[in-house]
């Protein structure tokens, strides 16, 4: 039997006042598989990523993620989603591990300090696990935001942006996430201006554009050309 | 035409050229600018009302000894607020890194701003304070009082001339002392030395000493001679203290500017080691565990620990010294809580910062994290009027039952009210805000003058209600009366509570104070 898609997304409309960020967008992403979100700057990735992260509540239009309706169930959705976002994150005058205490204790896990640990080496935080995070620079704030969405391993990983300003490193730890997440049977949606890690990280490709999807595709196929035209 | 690479501007006018276009740039993004120049109006109302109304207030027809008494010791004592005024700017600068800044410290890393453009800056930022503005009202009330009707106007300036060179002397202390504060153990050099100089008042006080000493300071002088003909030459006196602090302020401005932000620096890398999650007595973990990154949020924050000591501190020593009656006492809890709230109630969320988007994801229920915040901006306003009250009791002694319910009574509504006014304000109105510098406010500087406009006048107008009622004979009356006035701010603060739990409206929350 086939499994439902982890993620569906249906007509959504997100409008802010008189700005309508996202227009119409579909999109279905699998569980088990990688989905690249490409697009120009305004294209509403970010905004659309929020919705399925619970944060912004869609205008209309349906969308569920593992399962759970985001317009009327957002904590459920919450439970379930480990989300990266595309800008800050962090609480400033908090450490890295307050963040991972409160995000493991509000998702009730038990013996997460292991796994914490683990996270943290892996993008070379240890060191700063007990230092407030109003120091750090982008990409230590990239790493662990990435370290957050992945704590609880969800079973919807949604990255925005997680290579923006991450050294060669952090970039290979964060693909190393997506690529257990995937082993592990999670469904990972991953949004980027970079499209060869894009591709490099993901199966699938999506692309949107003016709040629109305006293709969706196997990664392999979208080439450099193929991308500028979607874009243009 | 100067190019733009031509070695930097700091002289005077082109200082003074910059911190217009600077002021010109926040006039331009108000949000309101109809409420913005209708509080100004409201502002320079009640400054004129200050001014003028008590002397329309005859003391002797009304033939009163008590009455008299506490005019004769007002006017015996007025040297003393003009030094209060002077002391409060010099706090005032001091626990905000030096003075309010025009463009936060990220938004004018991109731009050529001199320290002079900071200094100007602060200075014209200094007014849009809670405590400024309370103080320079209080002092012109209190020279309208005292004052002969036929000098009132010669007075009055007097007294606009002395905040000015107050601020200005206050300003310049304050960038010094930031100096100090940036140097290697600045910090504790800076502690030692404000402590010493509370236990020496303390110490002079309790040996009587205070009094005759501030008597004879010139403030006396300048307070006598404001009420002769001779106010003219005390005003042009005065006037060029201000010019002169205000072109020497520049230099320890320049120093300040000039030296990295140990205190801010050592917080940013400060080292939290791990605690184990709390096991409440009551309420749950989660709870628990919220309110534990949200007080050490406040806590951590360089700028919110000054100021709440301060406010704590302050004005508990001017009630232990200065000997408050419990009528005055009365309306300082609402003061502090309100200068409490000003620090970051009024605009609660921005405690997460960046990190509200963060938080959003976080599977918990929404009523909790409103309960949360609501409680911790509680707790600091309680702890800073707590203070306050606990030194007015260890100078005046407990006071007769039915001024100690009012006191009591007072206290807990101007605590709920100011919850439940800056609670809706902080959903209705939310800002990005990066409260990393004790420089920063948590709103936009237009906004911060009507917050603390309205929050010291509804808190001194409640306060003055309770005063009144104290005077009566009856105990149970304050706390009857006090239930409508919890009754209103509970409604509010409930309706604040379902506006938050909207999704729609929790969004632009989150959107607006992340900036994203």
């Amino acid at each position: 039997m086939t499994q439902p898609p982890a993620v569906v997304v249906r007509d959504l409309h997100v409008r802010f006042g008189d700005v309508e960020a996202v227009s119409g967008v579909d999109l279905t992403a699998d569980s088990g598989r990688a989905t690249a979100l490409l697009g120009r700057n305004g294209a509403g990735k970010s905004t659309t990523m929020k919705v399925l992260a619970g944060v912004v509540p869609p205008t209309s239009g349906v969308v569920t993620v593992a399962g759970r309706d985001a317009a009327t169930d957002a904590l459920g959705v919450k439970r379930v989603v480990g989300y990266c976002p595309d800008v800050g994150g962090l609480v400033p005058r908090a450490t890295p591990w307050e963040h991972l205490q409160l995000s493991a204790r509000l998702r009730r896990m038990d013996a997460w300090e292991e796994r914490g640990r683990d996270l943290l080496e892996r993008f070379e935080l240890g060191d700063v696990a007990h230092r407030v995070v109003g120091g750090f620079s982008h990409g230590m704030s990239r790493r662990l935001s990435v370290v957050l969405a992945a704590l609880h391993e969800p079973s919807v990983l949604l990255l925005d942006e997680p290579f923006d300003g991450v050294d060669p490193l952090g970039v290979e730890a964060t693909l190393e996430v997506v690529a257990d997440a995937r082993a592990r049977g999670a469904c990972v949606l991953l949004s980027t201006h970079l499209r060869d890690l894009a591709l490099e990280a993901c199966g699938d490709a999506v692309v949107l554009r003016g709040g629109n999807r305006v293709a969706a595709m196997e990664a392999a196929d979208l080439t450099g050309e193929a991308y500028r035209a979607l874009l243009d | 035409m100067r190019s733009s690479t031509e070695a930097p501007r700091d002289g005077w006018a082109d200082a003074a050229r910059d911190t217009a276009h600077l002021v010109g740039f926040r006039a331009r993004t108000v949000r309101r600018p109809g409420a913005a120049a209708f509080g100004a109006i409201v502002g320079l109302g009640l400054t004129v009302v200050f001014a003028l109304a008590p002397a329309a207030f005859d003391t002797a027809a009304l033939d009163q000894p008590a009455l008299t008494r506490a005019v004769d010791t007002l006017r015996d004592n007025l040297g003393g607020a003009f030094i209060g005024v002077l002391l409060l700017a010099v706090s005032s600068s001091m626990s905000s890194g030096g003075g309010r800044e025009l463009l936060s410290r990220s938004e004018a890393a991109i731009h050529p701003v001199s320290p002079v453009t900071e200094h100007l800056g602060a200075l014209l930022l200094a007014p849009l304070n809670l405590a400024w503005l309370v103080q320079m009202w209080a002092l012109l009330a209190v020279t309208a009082l005292v004052t002969p009707p036929d000098r009132l106007l010669g007075a009055q300036v007097v007294v606009l001339a002395w905040v000015l060179a107050a601020t200005a002397l206050g300003q310049a202390l304050g960038w010094a002392a930031e100096g100090v504060r940036r140097t290697p153990h600045g910090v504790v050099t800076v502690r030692v030395v404000s402590g010493a100089i509370v236990v020496a008042l303390a110490g002079l006080h309790l040996a009587g000493a205070l009094g005759p000493l501030v008597r004879a300071l010139p403030t006396t002088w300048i307070a006598e001679t404001a009420q002769t003909s001779s106010w003219p030459l005390v005003v042009v006196v005065l006037l060029g203290i201000f010019a002169a602090a205000v072109a020497l302020g520049a230099r320890p401005a320049a120093w300040a500017l000039g030296l990295p932000p140990r205190e801010e620096l050592r917080v940013q890398s400060g080292v939290h080691e791990a605690r184990h999650a709390p096991e409440p007595r009551w309420g749950s973990p989660e709870r628990a565990l919220l309110r534990r990154l949200d007080r050490g949020s406040v806590w951590r924050s360089v700028g919110m620990r000054r100021g709440l000591i301060v406010l704590g501190i302050g004005p508990g020593l001017v009630a232990l010294v200065a000997g408050l009656q419990w009528s005055s006492v009365m309306l300082l809890p609402g003061l502090t809580a309100s200068g409490a709230a000003l620090l970051f109630g009024v605009n609660a969320w921005c405690l997460d910062g960046k990190g509200m988007v963060w938080r959003e994801t976080l599977p918990v229920g929404a009523h909790d994290v409103f309960d949360v915040r609501a409680l911790v901006v509680l707790e600091c306003m309680a702890a800073v009027s707590a203070t306050t009250v606990v030194m007015a009791l260890l100078r005046n002694g407990p006071p007769p039952l039915v001024v100690g319910v009012s006191v009591a009574a007072c206290w807990l509504v101007v605590l709920v009210q100011v919850l439940a006014i800056v609670m809706s304000w902080s959903v209705r109105s939310p800002y990005s805000a990066d409260l990393s510098s004790p420089r920063a406010t948590p709103a936009p500087h237009a906004a911060m003058a009507g917050y603390a406009g309205k929050l010291s006048l509804v808190t001194t107008l409640t306060g003055m209600v309770f005063t009144t009622v104290s005077t009566g004979p009856w105990a149970w009356l304050p706390a009857v009366l006090a239930l409508p006035f919890l009754a209103w701010s509970t409604v509010r603060l409930l309706r604040a509570r379902r506006r938050w739990l909207a999704p729609d409206e929790r969004a632009r929350v989150v959107l607006t104070v992340a900036a994203v």
